[in-house]
């Protein structure tokens, strides 16, 4: 049976051979590699550097080297709210940061944001694209429709929603219906604002990802729901064991994505709320070109090292479980 | 849905077939929900389309114009040289798809299922690189490319869009999904690892590569940024820098955004539309099976 | 690592030298502008040059409104050689000035001994420590709209060029009637629209780190907003709802906003697109013990890039837009030119579809004209923080005394203080 075989590598041969294969794998790379590392790595390489420097714009010969003093600057407690606390201690100085010091809210809420759009959209994803491979009537335009979101404009979307969940809106009185006593404008509430932009980006996007299992979906073998099917497995146990270890490659692929997508968010905050109301949805991102426009460019690319760090601490753990999965 | 039926006995299958149905019934409901709250936004873009700029944000919304404005689909190829932005942005989404699907299919086989120094490294840089925020980068690559004669050329957007890092993390993932035997039995039938791409790789993730080609194109197509940035001169803007001639300082012209956001839309859907029927295939051949 | 930064950089550094720069043959202008193709006046101002400047060619580089800052600063931090890059926010031209790109007027003006008396001291908005950055064309100040029909229909008078704040509240109150739909007043959704007014004064700024006179006009608008007479701010922020469509749809009776909007007014009024039909403007209240007539403004300007190849040609220009023939141009069209004097009033005041009343006319003159935000170190970073206080008073997640607390907090700790 196919998924009982070994996932073999093909680590053995060393010496001459290993080199040629090398050379061989290098050739599949070389034109993708050639173009993504002189257009996009080497500049990213130059943002590294240049989030050490103090630079405004003017020739490059104006970049001043300054070390980390620029995220010294933005991790930096302000006294003035540090001597106002009663009893200042760790805690209530860290307290402080996330309530206080720009990047220290941009990252309460990006990672906010990103830990509850994640499983969200992931979750509504698979189950879209389940109910969408099985040949039920109107597939091909279901699946147009949910993917629409993706295409259109942003703009329209965001005013849409907006209006939904304005006060008196068609959102505010289902709920109401429920029971709640929430009729307030979303958008301009602080402790809603944020959850109007993860609905807004949940709904945006798993269409998106709908398509990507999808197109999973198509590549696992039939022989394997056949085997299982002879060994007597019912559908839940063909869904845990066939398709979502089948799925694992384009999970990880999705999750690393999402995760990313989601710590980058920006156009729909800005459309929505502007990081508003005050800070309740400012993201790093939008921190990053408020720096930008200030001409701060030293600053605004500390703050997006900051997000690479947690970008690559988060991948690099998905990676281990992706190892480990395929492994199994 | 019958095949797992076969083996069991009749009153059980009579259960069966009645749970079916109302899972049936259940998912239609839910579906038929979430498409209408989808299309919300359409109908707006739609609506909006065919109003008065000051119609446009009147509150509550008037889903359906007092007064019909047909001429905002003409407006739009007078006001501005659309047909230009549409070429221009078509020469590049085309070559974009074209480029990234060859390049990037062809560099994941080597993540994917071939061993090197560094594999796993590199294949990280990609993927941090999709982590920086293009602000953070936008200026020196922006030196780079006036200083190579890409500025204000779309050629810049080609190659800034072609070699992503997206296409090859997407391709490599499908690829992984391949079993490796496959591979391995090529291997001692004497096919080069060239031949193991062309005659097994690509014909089995045809569903990846559409996918792929929807997301590039697509996404080149809605492409805001890059060519924000790097194109200048009219003769090269894109339709999405063409449509913000409709957004100015004081006032902006909505309803000819949506216009030509609704034209705009057609080459997008004709893609997804022609390309989709890969995802359906695999349950026509397993029907039959089944 | 290390080698790794230096071989990139080097890369950069070798492919700028090969770089090929773009030759001018010393008689095209490329400026750099935005909304070129929806802005009146630039056709005009080109037309006009043109004619009387034979040999030289104006060529605008059209860059969308939004994203002006964004793209002009990539464009100047990668040595563009355009040789004129209009001047948006003073924010801009304050960080170009910084960072070298604004080729110094002061020679070029003592060279030609350029009469500077036009712009009654406008122009020191676009003087850093003594260096003259670039010149203004444009200055707008904020003037009241009022839709005369409405006034009309209710049987009210007028609004009047010496109001006061309170005034102002009293009649927008006195002008609502829910019943019709008719709001007395309308704030945009912008910090400038609902409490700038606290520099009127001309001591206070935006920039000093003191916000405690916001408060009078954060009031105003909470007490307006409590009564319906103008619509409350959370809900024209998630409607979209943009000022002209408001105004233009003929139900808000005062509107306080840029000059600005004449032009777009007139002309969608033409053009049959708004149900506003009659309106005039007055100045903008004042508060007790401001001079009446008092506004504030904001400028627009030009600035010659320190790497253009046509440096005295683009001074010809520049000389020319700023100065009193490039403002009869500017003026023509319905907009305001930095320059005034007599004529380009009665240039404004003559443009068709402009109120006939003398009212309206008296308006084009304010006594004073404080500037929105002086361009002073930091001063992207302090408007920052203001929109974000501000979004959280207005809406009301916050009280004012603390959310001007928190502006005085951090706009502190940015200037150091």
């Amino acid at each position: 049976m196919i998924q009982q075989a070994p996932v073999s590598s093909c680590r053995r041969p060393g010496g001459k051979l290993r080199r040629r294969r090398t050379l061989v794998a290098l050739s599949f790379i070389a034109p993708n590699f050639i173009g993504f590392a002189l257009f996009t790595l080497i500049p990213v390489i130059v943002a590294v550097f240049m989030s050490m420097t103090e630079w405004s714009g003017g020739s490059l010969g104006n970049m001043k080297w300054i070390g980390l003093q620029n995220y010294e600057k933005l991790f930096a407690v302000p006294q003035r709210y540090i001597d106002r606390l009663e009893n200042p201690n760790f805690f209530s100085i860290l307290g402080l940061f996330f309530e206080r010091v720009d990047i220290g809210i941009a990252l309460k809420n990006t990672v906010t944001f990103t830990v509850i759009t994640v499983p969200l959209t992931m979750v509504f994803s698979v189950a879209l694209a389940l109910a969408l491979n099985k040949a039920v009537r109107g597939a091909v335009a279901f699946r147009a429709i949910i993917f629409f979101p993706y295409v259109s404009s942003t703009v329209a979307i965001c005013v849409c929603w907006n209006f939904m969940m304005m006060k008196n809106g068609p959102i505010n009185q289902l709920l109401m219906l429920f029971g709640s006593s929430f009729n307030k404008t979303w958008t301009a509430d602080s402790n809603m604002a944020i959850w109007a932009v993860i609905i807004v980006s949940v709904w945006k996007s798993m269409g998106y990802y709908m398509v990507i299992y999808l197109a999973a979906l198509q590549g696992i073998p039939r022989e394997l729901y056949e085997a299982a099917t002879v060994d007597g497995a019912n559908k839940w146990q063909q869904f845990t064991h066939v398709t979502l270890p089948q799925l694992s490659p384009t999970t990880f692929f999705v999750s690393v994505m999402l995760v990313i997508g989601c710590f980058k968010i920006y156009d729909t905050v800005a459309l929505m709320t502007g990081g508003g109301p005050g800070r309740a949805t400012k993201m790093l991102v939008t921190y990053t070109i408020d720096e930008f426009n200030a001409s701060k460019y030293g600053s605004a690319c500390a703050i997006a090292m900051v997000l690479l760090v947690l970008v690559l601490t988060v991948t690099v753990l998905q990676f281990r479980m992706e190892k480990k999965f395929s492994a199994d | 849905m019958a095949q797992t039926g076969l083996s069991a006995s009749r009153p059980v299958r009579r259960a069966d077939s009645v749970a079916a149905t109302v899972g049936r019934i259940a998912l239609y409901v839910v579906l038929i929900c979430l498409s209408a709250v989808t299309l919300i936004p359409f109908v707006w873009m739609l609506s909006s389309s065919l109003k008065l700029d000051r119609e446009v944000f009147e509150f509550p919304i008037r889903w359906i114009p007092k007064v019909f404005h047909w001429e905002n689909y003409s407006l739009i190829w007078t006001k501005a040289p659309m047909l230009m932005y549409f070429k221009n942005t078509a020469v590049v989404a085309i070559s974009v798809t074209l480029i990234q699907t060859m390049t990037s299919s062809f560099a994941a086989y080597a993540f994917a299922k071939l061993e090197f120094r560094f594999r796993d490294t590199l294949f990280l840089c990609y993927i941090a690189t999709i982590a920086v925020p293009w602000q953070a980068y936008m200026i020196p690559q922006f030196i780079e490319f006036r200083s190579i004669g890409l500025y204000d050329t779309l050629l810049a957007i080609m190659v800034l869009q072609a070699f992503s890092a997206f296409g090859v993390f997407l391709m490599r993932q499908f690829y992984r999904g391949i079993p490796t035997d496959l591979c391995e039995a090529a291997r001692i039938d004497g096919l080069s690892e060239y031949g193991i791409w062309a005659r097994i790789m690509l014909p089995l993730s045809k569903s990846a590569i559409a996918t792929l080609v929807i997301f590039t194109f697509i996404g080149t197509w809605n492409d805001y940024m890059g060519p924000m940035i790097y194109l200048t001169s009219e003769n090269v803007k894109t339709v999405q820098v063409g449509l913000r001639r409709f957004i100015q300082e004081n006032s902006s012209d909505y309803h000819l955004i949506m216009a030509a956001s609704m034209v705009s839309l057609i080459p997008v859907s004709v893609v997804f539309l022609t390309l989709q029927r890969y995802f359906i295939e695999g349950i026509a051949t397993s029907g039959l099976k089944g | 690592m290390k080698k790794l930064l230096a071989l990139s950089l080097s890369v950069i550094m070798v492919l700028s030298m090969v770089g090929i720069a773009a030759a001018d043959d010393g008689v095209v202008l490329k400026v750099v502008a935005w909304d070129v193709n929806t802005t009146t006046y630039y056709a005009a101002q080109k037309e006009a040059f043109e004619a009387s400047h034979p040999g030289i060619t104006i060529e605008y580089v059209d860059v969308a409104s939004q994203d002006y800052g964004t793209k002009t600063s990539t464009m100047l931090a990668g040595d563009d050689t355009s040789d004129i890059f209009m001047i948006k926010e003073v924010t801009d031209i304050l960080n170009w000035n910084k960072a070298g790109y604004a080729e110094p007027l002061n020679a070029y003006i003592e060279r030609d001994g350029y009469d500077l008396s036009g712009f009654v001291g406008m122009e020191s908005g676009y003087a850093f420590d003594g260096v003259q950055a670039g010149l203004p064309f444009r200055s707008d100040f904020w003037v009241l709209f009022y839709n005369k029909t409405l006034f009309d229909d209710a049987g009210v008078a007028y609004p009047t060029n010496d109001m006061t704040w309170e005034d102002y509240k009293d009649l927008a109150i006195k002008m609502t009637d829910a019943s019709k739909g008719v709001y007395g007043c309308h704030y945009h959704t912008w910090l400038s629209a609902v409490v700038n007014w606290a520099v009127c004064d001309g001591v206070n700024t935006l920039v000093d780190g003191e916000y405690d006179d916001l408060a009078y006009f954060y009031n105003l608008y909470f007490d307006l907003a409590e009564a319906g007479a103008c619509m409350p701010y959370p809900e024209t922020q998630a409607a979209g709802l943009h000022y002209s469509g408001a105004f233009g749809n003929g139900n808000i009776a005062m509107l306080p906003m840029g000059y600005w909007y004449v032009s777009s007014l007139i002309s969608n009024i033409q053009n049959g697109t708004y149900e506003v039909k009659d309106w005039g403007i007055t100045a903008v209240p004042h508060k007790e013990g401001v001079p009446a007539g008092a506004s504030f403004g904001n400028l627009t300007g030009a600035m010659i890039n320190a790497k253009s190849a046509n440096k005295d040609a683009a001074w010809t220009y520049v000389a020319w837009l700023c100065g009193p023939e490039g403002a009869k141009a500017t003026a023509s069209t319905g907009n305001r030119p930095a320059w005034v004097s007599e004529d380009v009033a009665s240039v404004m005041s003559s443009v068709e579809g402009f109120p006939t009343d003398e009212a309206s006319k008296a308006a084009l003159l304010p006594s004073m004209v404080s500037i929105e935000i002086p361009g002073v170190d930091h001063a992207s970073e302090i408007k920052t923080i203001l929109n974000e206080e501000h979004s959280a008073i207005i809406t009301g997640e916050i009280p004012v005394d603390e959310g001007i607390l928190n502006m005085n907090d951090r706009v502190a700790e940015v200037l150091g203080k």
